[in-house]
């Protein structure tokens, strides 16, 4: 029975780390924004306002659940539940560093991609439950957007994988560094296996990748519904889209679902394309900083760094970019980055046949 | 542990199956048709069947219930409500094709089940004795791939065209006739 007990305590641990990273991204958030425009941000509770989400959390708690009197009551309160529990569901197949994985599963990527999908559910469901216009008209655009930017980021996923040839993400982790058991060639030209580091990196391997990286990238702003994708929650026309009715304990659930889809997207493309929890430094001669800086506790340092790089990269786009209409954001969807996602996958193909 | 989990998840299938069809309720209907899609999962993963298991997360949950409520959300307060009028008796002279066609449907279901014999079948016993067997914890997709394009490529691509022309079919639907 050993083992259930560390189940749980992983389970545990996964969620203390989503609540901690999202009280942090928050704080992040507001600070980057304010350095962004001029502003100075969270001053007053404590040093440089760093308790300034403790303390948005603790009133966020007390406050009392407040049901629109004309909402679907279970719909209503089952919804922030489902949203958040969809994303939380996918941290359960994430590596960490060499050998610490909650799950090592055969199908991990595929298994994320499809348990990110119940998100859609869970909006459409407090869209509906709230029973109110703003909130139905935001689930309804998040549902399409969301749907419609799957299929890029599917394809542009498709193309790494038929590079990696496989659908475990520690296998795909392992590829892409020292530990490889595989001929790395870096951009498919010189063998750098026992180098490493940066050289190693998917996206290095193949040049092509670093275009699948940005269109998976974009949509995966589009599937988090952040700016300049978040017309769902458009404020200057829906008040706050699918989440207008929520109080209290709920907002900060739907408030922690979207911050841990910020950071599931990101660690994906990280596992994916930026390799990983391998090292960026690659041996040199007899400088072996890619076997110095390669284990377990450097791995989790170095797939954090990483990932935290990606979500500030979020941060600082949703605060740069104005938002996109929607026929711009279905013409750039389905004009630009399909066709062009669909290439990729096609020279993966050709690359793999050919050149690896 | 496994036989309490498949009668967990056997139970949760067909409770929230029979509340689906039972339901007043349309929306309340679809989301708990999530539930049950969700335990047939569940039951594909308890059968080994993991990719298949997540094919139906992503084909159902993913697509088929996002577009079902798609249209019921689209769909005008009038046919709605004329939806809710309806008198649902459970029998009525309505509902009586319906009964046949379960009815039978349920007798060919059993009587497969009865006869079929499961494990004597001639070709698992062949597949047994020439130890031509995917062991459990091999990788299942990889069979699948390697498969779908050779042994059954011709299928596949029968029903990818299958799939082409009803979108093509769709978009000639929805699309605006020019007027003269």
């Amino acid at each position: 029975m050993n083992f259930y007990i560390t189940y749980f305590i992983i389970a545990a641990g996964l969620f203390a780390f989503v609540g901690i990273f999202t009280l942090a991204g928050v704080y992040a958030e507001r600070k980057i924004s304010a350095f962004i425009q001029n502003r100075l941000g969270p001053t007053e509770t404590g040093k440089f306002g760093t308790l300034q989400t403790f303390a948005d959390i603790l009133k966020l708690l007390q406050k009392e659940i407040i049901v629109p009197a004309a909402a679907d009551k279970i719909l209503f309160l089952l919804a922030p539940g489902i949203i958040f529990v969809a994303v939380y569901l996918g941290f359960a197949a994430l590596p960490w560093a060499p050998g610490l994985i909650p799950s090592n599963i055969n199908i991990g990527l595929y298994y994320i991609f499809a348990i990110i999908s119940i998100e859609t559910l869970g909006i459409l469901m407090a869209g509906w439950g709230s029973n109110n216009k703003y909130s139905i008209l935001g689930a309804m655009r998040s549902a399409a957007q969301i749907i419609s930017y799957e299929i890029p980021a599917g394809f542009a996923l498709i193309a790494v994988v038929m590079i990696a040839q496989t659908l475990n993400l520690q296998d795909i982790a392992l590829q892409q560094g020292i530990l490889s058991t595989e001929k790395i060639k870096f951009l498919g030209l010189a063998d750098v296996t026992s180098a490493g580091g940066i050289l190693a990196w998917n996206i290095f391997q193949a040049p092509h990748l670093l275009i699948a990286f940005v269109i998976y990238f974009i949509a995966s702003l589009a599937e988090s519904n952040r700016a300049p994708f978040d017309i769902p929650e458009a404020e200057s026309e829906l008040v706050a889209g699918f989440h207008t009715e929520f109080t209290g304990p709920q907002f900060a659930l739907v408030f922690l679902a979207e911050y841990s889809m910020m950071f599931l997207v990101s660690m994906v493309g990280v596992i994916l394309f930026l390799g990983a929890w391998n090292t960026p430094l690659p041996n040199i001669g007899s400088v072996h900083l890619a076997t110095w800086t390669t284990g377990a506790v450097w791995g989790v340092i170095w797939i954090l760094l990483k990932t935290l790089g990606l979500v500030a990269v979020q941060m600082w786009i949703r605060w740069t970019l104005p938002r996109l209409r929607v026929d711009q954001l279905m013409n750039l969807c389905w004009k630009v980055l399909t066709p062009l996602a669909f290439a990729c996958m096609l020279i993966s193909g050709v690359w793999r046949l050919w050149v690896m | 542990m496994v036989q309490v989990m498949f009668y967990v998840m056997s139970f949760v299938t067909l409770g929230s199956a029979f509340i689906v069809a039972a339901g007043k309720n349309l929306v309340r209907s679809i989301f708990m048709f999530f539930i049950t899609l969700f335990g047939l999962a569940g039951l594909y993963v308890l059968a080994l069947a993991d990719f298949v298991a997540v094919t139906q997360v992503v084909i159902y949950v993913g697509g088929i219930l996002v577009l079902i409520l798609f249209a019921f959300m689209l769909s005008g307060k009038q046919a709605l409500a004329a939806l809710d009028q309806q008198k649902s008796k459970f029998i009525s002279l309505k509902n009586f094709p319906a009964f046949i066609l379960a009815g039978l449907f349920l007798v060919v279901m059993l009587n497969i089940i009865l006869k079929a014999n499961a494990p004597g079948l001639q070709w698992i016993q062949d597949a047994k004795s020439g130890h031509n067997i995917i062991p459990v914890n091999e990788s299942m997709v990889n069979n699948i791939g390697i498969n779908l394009m050779t042994r059954y490529l011709l299928p596949f691509e029968v029903i990818s065209v299958l799939l082409m022309l009803a979108l093509v079919g769709a978009a000639h639907l929805a699309r605006k006739e020019e007027k003269v």
